[in-house]
């Protein structure tokens, strides 16, 4: 293993630690912030690949790093499995394109003193996503959840006006009781087993003791991390906050914020309380039935939105539920497209809202009829919305494909048809709402007094829109380099 | 009609938070799983593993370092927060009074607080310097540092304030706390250890025991000037209104 | 309910922690959801140091000679006070928020805040609304 034993920790630190050199560089030399958060998170990116190298989905195969050299569960530990570390590679890529994009965007809706401020942030919540993901700790994934919650309620608002910081507001007034939720949870875990480690726990919740008090862990854990991820009753921040955000901000909630927190629990299902336990099957159940709620009810929303961004946001709800059903599930097919779907939704979400950015950026048009025509002059935008729009249908060879197929696939092998019913209306109504916007910006003229004059985004927005787009082409494609190994890492997780 | 759904969900949730508490393990219980597992290494080696005799700080900046460094990165991050939506105060503009009143502070509280600002600063200090054996760290001294500032703040007028602690010192000690857990983490790793890691290998056992004391002590400093900084400026930040021409966003 | 009495540091944590959350979902005041927040994370925090207390427990300093059997666990204590800088955090972020709204919608009513379309900007901006 040699160097790589140390990747997992500067993943997350370098990142950190360069957020924090931001308001020393804030007086002055607030050009420099940018260029430095992009190398900081480039350099993530690149240690999170080289990993690939070494980790592989195997039973004994992963990165366990001590931190400070004490063993667990005295001390904390970081766990890297290949179901980590792919999420963690999601997590890179996407943010490092987000940054990028918030270049120009930033400069035009966030004033000059704030800039770095903005960044700093930035650099917070992809740092807080990588070390909440990474940790094989309950109470240092509190801590990070909390940097992560900080950092978002503030990126939501940063612009300033009245509504964005409402709605940060908003997200801060439900997102603050759900962070006490998992702490709360956290302390009953800790009363019922007297240890953090996660892989710790899993031995002593084996022993069965105090059931009532785990499950109820388990049932606030959930309430928790279910406002985090927008599950379905509980999503009620998500739409205000996602569609008012400055657009990279909108890009990095709605494809890596809530998916983190459906990794969250599906970290604690199948390594904390384990897939056999009582407390997962009790609420497994409860968890299908909600995600099945939240996918059709976030469809119909988002193909009633007049809004466009609206729309993506309970787009997201409905995606969402497609993840926390495949959990649900608890079978290989089903978890193994539950993962893949992660993949796909960083991917698609973020390049809608960064497309969605690119509109408003360019024309401050926020409403779908404003989109009409669209083509005409903003092809290549409208272009990498139609590729990903592809993705969020699931219509092959996206990666949005596979991930249904798989999700499908794991539904009926667990002999539910219904929730397979559900994935299928559901990509029925995605297919409403994204073809609706296809359809004008590509087929139809454009309303009198829009689209005149003016040109294609800058090619600082429109590079991430289009890596993002394509990777879900390419992630389609060559899904059968990476399927495998995906579930793999599933059925590791089911043991 | 909402209101009676939701007093109802909260009686609810009352009644099955107690019947929770009644099948908890009992509290005090030497037996119980808190007090049986995991501890026993704490409490019987610490001072022996960590340097410290006070286990809390053992555990804070040893065992679970990790997460006093995530810590100190959230009070940054409530910061880096507050000035995103609030900004920073501006240069060459001048601050109002918290309280706005046209009647300064009276001789009494601006004395009183002349006289008590340099025993709070000395507390701070103490409390810092003397964590890894009372109890205190870096965190509280921090806290009580900040507290001295306020006071000064409410007595002598936030301008006053923004001059004595100037914005280009604050800028460069905000963020003190986490770059010095980052260079003790990164010493650690030079040092032939792990992350963190306060008994370097690649150092002679001799100097372990000092380097270990510094090392903390550095850390304990680190947290306790950085707290101390980003408190300060989120009360400028919190309570400065600029005078003349506020904004209406 | 037979360790109701045993636990009653607990069963006071469950009781704040319903008062707390009453302020947040009932009040219609911002302030008051902010400090049933703090009321929330501080009941959690009882519960979090009560798990570690042992009958007859002394503090985990070994200073004196203290006997390492009978001290408390340091664990509990050691985690609240990262969840103390949390709430502090947290609460500093809302209040900002709050500084905002209250300038930009001049109302502290969650109510009012919410039902957007029908308010007009207060004309006199930060200085409207005195006290």
């Amino acid at each position: 293993m040699g160097a790589y034993r140390h990747f997992p920790i500067l993943i997350i630190t370098v990142p950190l630690v360069t957020a924090v050199l931001m308001p020393a560089l804030s007086h002055r030399r607030e050009r420099l912030c940018m260029p430095l958060a992009a190398a900081a998170l480039s350099a993530s990116t690149v240690l999170t690949f080289l990993l690939y190298r070494v980790i592989r989905p195997a039973a004994d195969c992963f990165l366990s790093y001590r931190l400070g050299g004490w063993e667990p569960p005295w001390g904390i530990e970081i766990k890297v499995d290949f179901a980590g570390l792919f999420m963690l590679s999601v997590i890179c890529s996407v943010s490092l394109l987000c940054l990028v994009y918030s270049r120009k965007y930033i400069s035009k809706e966030v004033e000059p003193g704030k800039a770095f401020a903005y960044y700093s942030l930035f650099l917070l919540l992809s740092a807080a996503m990588l070390g909440f993901t990474a940790t094989g700790d309950v109470f240092n994934m509190f801590v990070f959840m909390e940097i992560l919650a900080l950092s978002s309620y503030a990126l939501v608002a940063v612009t300033g006006r009245r509504d964005a910081v409402r709605a940060a507001f908003k997200y801060l007034l439900m997102g603050a009781p759900s962070s006490i939720m998992v702490l709360l949870a956290i302390a009953l875990l800790y009363s019922s087993t007297g240890s953090l480690n996660m892989a710790h726990l899993k031995e002593l919740l084996a022993e069965g003791a105090y059931s009532r008090v785990v499950f109820a862990s388990l049932v606030f854990m959930i309430m928790g991390f279910g406002v985090k991820a927008a599950l379905f009753p509980l999503h009620g921040w998500l739409p205000d906050a996602h569609s008012i955000a400055p657009s990279p901000i909108s890009a990095m909630l709605s494809g890596l914020v809530v998916e983190v927190a459906v990794f969250a629990l599906l970290r604690l299902f199948f390594t904390v309380y384990g897939a056999a336990s009582g407390a997962v099957s009790g609420t497994s159940e409860a968890l299908g039935v909600t995600a099945a709620a939240g996918v059709l009810f976030g469809g119909v929303m988002a193909v009633l939105q007049k809004d466009f961004k609206m729309m993506i946001a309970y787009s997201t709800v409905s995606h969402i539920g497609y993840i926390a059903l495949g959990i649900s599930i608890m079978n290989e097919q089903a978890l193994t497209g539950a993962l893949y779907h992660l993949l796909d939704h960083g991917l698609a979400k973020g390049c809608f809202f960064l497309c969605a950015g690119a509109f408003i950026y360019e024309r401050d048009y926020r409403r779908i009829e404003q989109l009409k025509g669209a083509s005409r002059r903003m092809p290549l935008t409208c272009a990498a919305f139609a590729v990903a729009a592809l993705s969020v249908i699931g219509i092959p060879p996206t990666s949005g494909f596979i991930s249904k197929w798989y999700l499908i696939w794991g539904s009926v092998a667990g002999g539910k048809y219904l929730y397979a019913a559900v994935y299928l209306i559901g990509s029925i109504l995605a297919a409403t709402y994204c073809l609706r916007v296809i359809y004008y910006m590509f087929f139809l003229p454009p309303q009198p007094g829009t689209w005149e004059g003016g040109g294609e985004a800058p090619v600082l927005m429109l590079v991430p829109a289009w890596v993002l787009s394509l990777g879900t082409l390419l992630m389609g494609a060559l899904s059968f380099v990476i399927i495998g190994r995906v579930q793999e890492a599933a059925g590791l997780l089911l043991r | 009609m909402k209101k009676v759904v939701s007093l109802c969900f909260i009686g609810a949730l009352g009644v099955l938070l107690l019947m929770l508490v009644s099948s908890m393990p009992r509290m005090g219980d030497p037996g119980s799983p808190t007090n049986r597992r995991v501890v026993d290494r704490y409490l019987e080696k610490a001072e022996e593993e960590t340097g410290t005799e006070n286990v809390i700080t053992g555990v804070i900046l040893n065992y679970r370092g990790y997460d006093t460094m995530g810590e100190v990165t959230v009070i940054f991050t409530g910061l880096a927060a507050v000035l995103a939506v609030l900004g920073r105060e501006k240069r060459g503009r001048v601050y109002a009074y918290p309280d706005r009143s046209p009647v300064r502070s009276s001789i009494i509280v601006r004395s009183a607080a002349g006289f008590l600002l340099p025993f709070i600063a000395l507390f701070s200090l103490y409390t810092v310097l003397h964590g890894e054996i009372s109890p205190g760290g870096g965190f509280q001294g921090g806290a009580v540092m900040a507290a001295g500032m306020f006071l000064f703040a409410a007595a002598f007028g936030l301008w006053k304030a923004g001059r004595t602690v100037p914005p280009r010192l604050r800028f460069a000690v905000e963020g003190a706390a986490p770059i010095t857990f980052f260079l003790v983490g990164v010493a650690g790793l030079l040092g032939g250890g792990e992350f963190l890691a306060y008994m370097l290998p690649r150092v002679s056992a001799g100097l372990q025991p000092a380097l270990r004391t510094w090392l903390t002590l550095l850390v304990e400093g680190g947290i306790g000037a950085g707290g101390a900084m980003i408190f300060i400026s989120v009360l400028m930040a919190l309570a400065r209104e600029e005078v003349g021409g506020g904004q209406a966003a | 309910m037979g360790r109701l009495l045993d636990n009653y540091h607990y069963a006071v944590a469950a009781v704040l922690f319903c008062t707390g959350f009453y302020s947040v979902i009932m009040r219609p005041n911002i302030i008051k959801k902010i400090i049933g927040l703090n009321i929330m994370e501080t009941s959690v925090f009882l519960l979090l140091v009560s798990l570690g207390w042992k009958e007859g427990g002394i503090a985990p300093i070994h200073a004196g000679g203290a006997e390492a059997a009978s001290m408390v666990n340091p664990l509990p204590q050691a985690l609240i006070l990262t969840g103390i800088v949390v709430a502090v955090s947290t609460t500093a972020v809302a209040l900002s928020l709050v500084i905002l709204l209250y300038r930009q919608y001049g109302t502290l009513d969650v109510d009012r805040l919410m039902r957007e379309e029908e308010l007009e900007v207060p004309a006199a901006g930060p200085e409207g609304g005195e006290g």
